[in-house]
């Protein structure tokens, strides 16, 4: 692993993933790959000196030196309505990284794995579910996502397809706002009912990853304590607005 | 719904690159021990109220706060009297 420090990263594609997430495609020059769940520290300079500093999760999987991101426009950001607005294709981009230890999956560390996602918190999760897939790796995974609606829904043809795969991951989504005519899936927030229904008991030892805004971790991380996981396999990533010193 | 301080509760994970830059070891598996109830956590685990200066990390067991971090004209300023101890992995340094 090399000293962190700041380097140029060229976009080489931006596209829209849904209407407030932009995916970004970064070419950059000498990385020494990630794991999955790790994230990227971005730094933007105005012209007049002024910083902000962002940490961004790694949506793909390990490939050379190529690193996705998606990025959330937050109305109110200092960084996010540049990223996923104003960036385009040719761009470079400073960051730092791979950053993260903590929460971080490979496929040799086993399961069942539980994965439970909020909004754009899905991304880190998706970096794990693609490295699953790209190594074949049939850890028996559940993915348990919550989004408003499902034009929100980021990445959904892709987990479509790898569910349907039949190697042993499942995909359940829960909106929250606002539902398609015939919905099936889950109408409200994620909560302890839920978790039952859907992830492994706690008897089967299953390793869980809770990633999404701070309201939706913390709730989730304890529902599961309280069904009888344990706290040691229970790994949280809270997203929030805040930047970074 | 109105943004309280849960909302900006953040955890170790968001300022592993600080760290990083800060001690050079990969901070968020490494673990430390908390002065106030003894409790043993890895610093991704930890709770983390971060703003444009710098950012306190408390104990998620007793609320504690275990390392506050300051930038400013050109400096680092660190408190670590929330820490009874830190354990630094050899195998998470980053080569320098």
């Amino acid at each position: 692993m090399g000293r962190l420090s700041w380097r140029l990263a060229d976009v080489a594609e931006v596209r829209p993933e849904t209407e407030r997430v932009v995916g970004l495609a970064l070419d950059v020059p000498d990385w020494d790959g990630h794991l999955p769940g790790q994230h990227v520290d971005v730094r933007l300079t105005a012209e007049d000196g002024y910083r902000a500093e962002r940490a961004y999760s790694i949506a793909s999987a390990p490939d050379g030196g190529r690193v996705d991101l998606a990025v959330e426009r937050l109305e109110d950001g200092e960084v996010s309505p540049y990223l996923a607005g104003e960036l385009r294709q040719g761009d470079q981009l400073e960051l730092r990284g791979p950053i993260g230890g903590y929460f971080v999956w490979e496929p040799d560390r086993g399961g069942p794995l539980l994965l439970v996602a909020g909004g754009s918190g899905v991304v880190p999760l998706m970096a794990m579910v693609r490295q699953r897939a790209a190594t074949g790796s049939r850890v028996p995974t559940r993915l348990l996502y919550s989004s408003r609606t499902l034009e929100d829904v980021i990445f959904r043809e892709e987990l479509e397809r790898l569910a349907a795969a039949g190697d042993g991951l499942t995909v359940t989504h829960a909106l929250t706002r606002a539902q398609p005519p015939g919905w099936t899936g889950y109408s409200r927030r994620i909560d302890a009912v839920m978790l039952e229904e859907v992830g492994w008991r706690p008897g089967e030892r299953p390793l869980a990853y809770v990633c999404g805004p701070t309201r939706l971790v913390e709730a989730v991380a304890g529902h599961l304590v309280a069904l009888g996981h344990d706290p040691t396999r229970v790994r949280t990533e809270r997203f929030g607005p805040t930047g970074v010193p | 719904m109105t943004m309280d301080e849960t909302d900006l509760r953040l955890d170790g994970n968001a300022v592993a690159g600080m760290l990083a830059e800060l001690f050079g070891f990969e901070m968020t598996v490494e673990r430390g021990g908390c002065a106030a109830c003894g409790a043993v956590n890895q610093l991704g685990a930890l709770l983390v109220y971060a703003h444009g200066m710098g950012a306190v990390a408390c104990c998620p067991s007793c609320g504690q706060y275990l390392l506050r971090v300051a930038r400013g004209e050109g400096r680092w300023w660190l408190d670590l009297r929330g820490l009874a101890w830190l354990q630094l992995d050899e195998q998470a340094r980053m080569a320098g």
